[in-house]
């Protein structure tokens, strides 16, 4: 059936993806999972850090105990990393003839959308523990009793990110190259 | 002759002649011109003859036939389904992670005036958290249904994917901005008055009913994944 089924019965989003190669998705995936992944962990620390040194003017005992919103925001920038390179590993070189089969096709776009998945669950995640982070500061200068109590909130933020890395970390073990020809 | 243009003196060797227009041409040619227009042009002998196509001569053309010939469409249809378990999950995550910083903002404003209501006042915070939950769910169904190798995946099933990854997404999204926004000011209010509780929780819990529409409904959608053809 498929021998005689022409180009003309697809659609042209299908005619066009056929022809980029798979390693394109790869490599944009990969970068995108560690490229907006740091984006949102500098996005989080700079929400944070400016809120923390900006209360600690009155109240410098904060300070210290803060950096774990810090800390929380770094670890998504380290998701991102681990990730990324979990990805590369599953590149593999293929015979030039096998690039567009159907095989390496769906391996290219496991990665790049298991890239998407890491890179912008974990750009949201950085962002909300940022503010959290920045209002528990903020909190915390007034009344030190509050920062436990918010960072069980900002424990809450930070599970989207391994949210995104679970789904990610699944989604790239669907990315199997078809093997060499012998 | 004697032209000298921008890449130097050219010879009318060097220089190809333009083609004629057909009103320039000889009268026979133009007969024969003007009767190729008006006629439907008949199939020469040869190209409906065995074997049809015509026998391409390079490489090149040759693999542009083996992939006209053979391109059904199918292979790409694992990009819409991982697309659509990616947008399951990032989307579901962004309307989690506005709910959390929004209501989680009003929770520590509030804090600092009663504390004593902080930890009561976290339920906003709990129910964005479970809009994430929903994108995961969506987006492990999905990518665990993409396996060409068991079972074949037709670009139905592709479509299917993205639909339902999209529908709970985007709907998780919106759930979480509204219970974000009524996380915030909700708990603020908590604070000033404490029967408003109640009515906080009511509003919260139909805000979180539509991130539920859009699991329900992405439930249905990926089960038809696998529905296409009779086999």
């Amino acid at each position: 059936m498929a021998g005689t089924s022409m180009v003309a019965d697809s659609s042209s989003w299908s005619t066009a993806l056929i022809k980029i190669s798979p390693y394109t998705f790869s490599a944009i995936g990969i970068a995108i999972a560690i490229g907006v992944s740091v984006l949102g962990a500098a996005w989080g620390i700079y929400i944070t850090g400016s809120s923390l040194i900006g209360a600690a003017i009155k109240a410098p005992r904060i300070t210290s105990k803060n950096l774990i919103s810090v800390i929380f925001c770094e670890a998504v920038a380290i998701y991102g990393v681990i990730v990324a390179i979990i990805l590369q590993t599953k590149l593999e070189s293929v015979p030039s003839a096998q690039i567009y089969a159907p095989e390496s096709l769906r391996a290219g776009y496991a990665i790049f959308a298991s890239g998407i998945i890491v890179g912008f669950a974990n750009l949201v995640c950085g962002l909300c523990v940022g503010i959290i982070g920045s209002s528990c500061a903020l909190s915390d200068a007034q009344n030190s009793s509050l920062f436990v109590k918010i960072l069980v909130i900002e424990i809450f933020g930070s599970a989207l990110g391994l949210f995104g890395v679970i789904v990610g970390i699944i989604m790239s073990a669907q990315a199997t190259w078809p093997a060499k020809s012998v | 002759m004697g032209f000298i243009g921008p890449l130097g003196p050219l010879s009318s060797k060097s220089r190809p002649t333009p083609p004629l227009l057909i009103s320039q041409q000889k009268p026979d040619v133009q007969i024969r011109e003007i009767k190729n227009c008006l006629e439907p042009k008949q199939l020469s002998e040869s190209s409906t003859r065995f074997p049809f196509p015509p026998i391409l001569r390079s490489k090149r053309q040759r693999f542009r036939s083996t992939m006209a010939s053979t391109f059904s469409g199918d292979e790409t249809a694992p990009f819409f389904g991982f697309l659509g378990a990616a947008a399951a999950l990032v989307f579901s995550c962004m309307g989690a992670a506005y709910g959390t910083a929004k209501s989680g903002v009003g929770v520590a404003s509030m804090g600092v005036m009663r504390p004593e209501l902080v930890m009561k006042s976290i339920v906003p915070v709990v129910m964005a958290g479970v809009l994430g939950i929903y994108g995961l769910i969506i987006a492990v169904i999905i990518s665990t249904g993409i396996n060409p190798k068991a079972k074949s995946y037709y670009l139905f099933d592709g479509y299917a994917h993205l639909s339902s990854g999209l529908a709970c997404g985007l709907a998780g999204l919106s759930a979480g901005m509204a219970i974000g926004i009524v996380g915030d000011a909700g708990v603020r209010a908590n604070a000033q008055q404490p029967k408003l509780f109640v009515g906080m929780i009511l509003i919260l819990i139909f805000a979180e009913a539509l991130a539920l529409y859009g699991l329900i409904v992405g439930i249905i959608l990926s089960s038809r994944a696998g529905q296409s053809r009779a086999e």
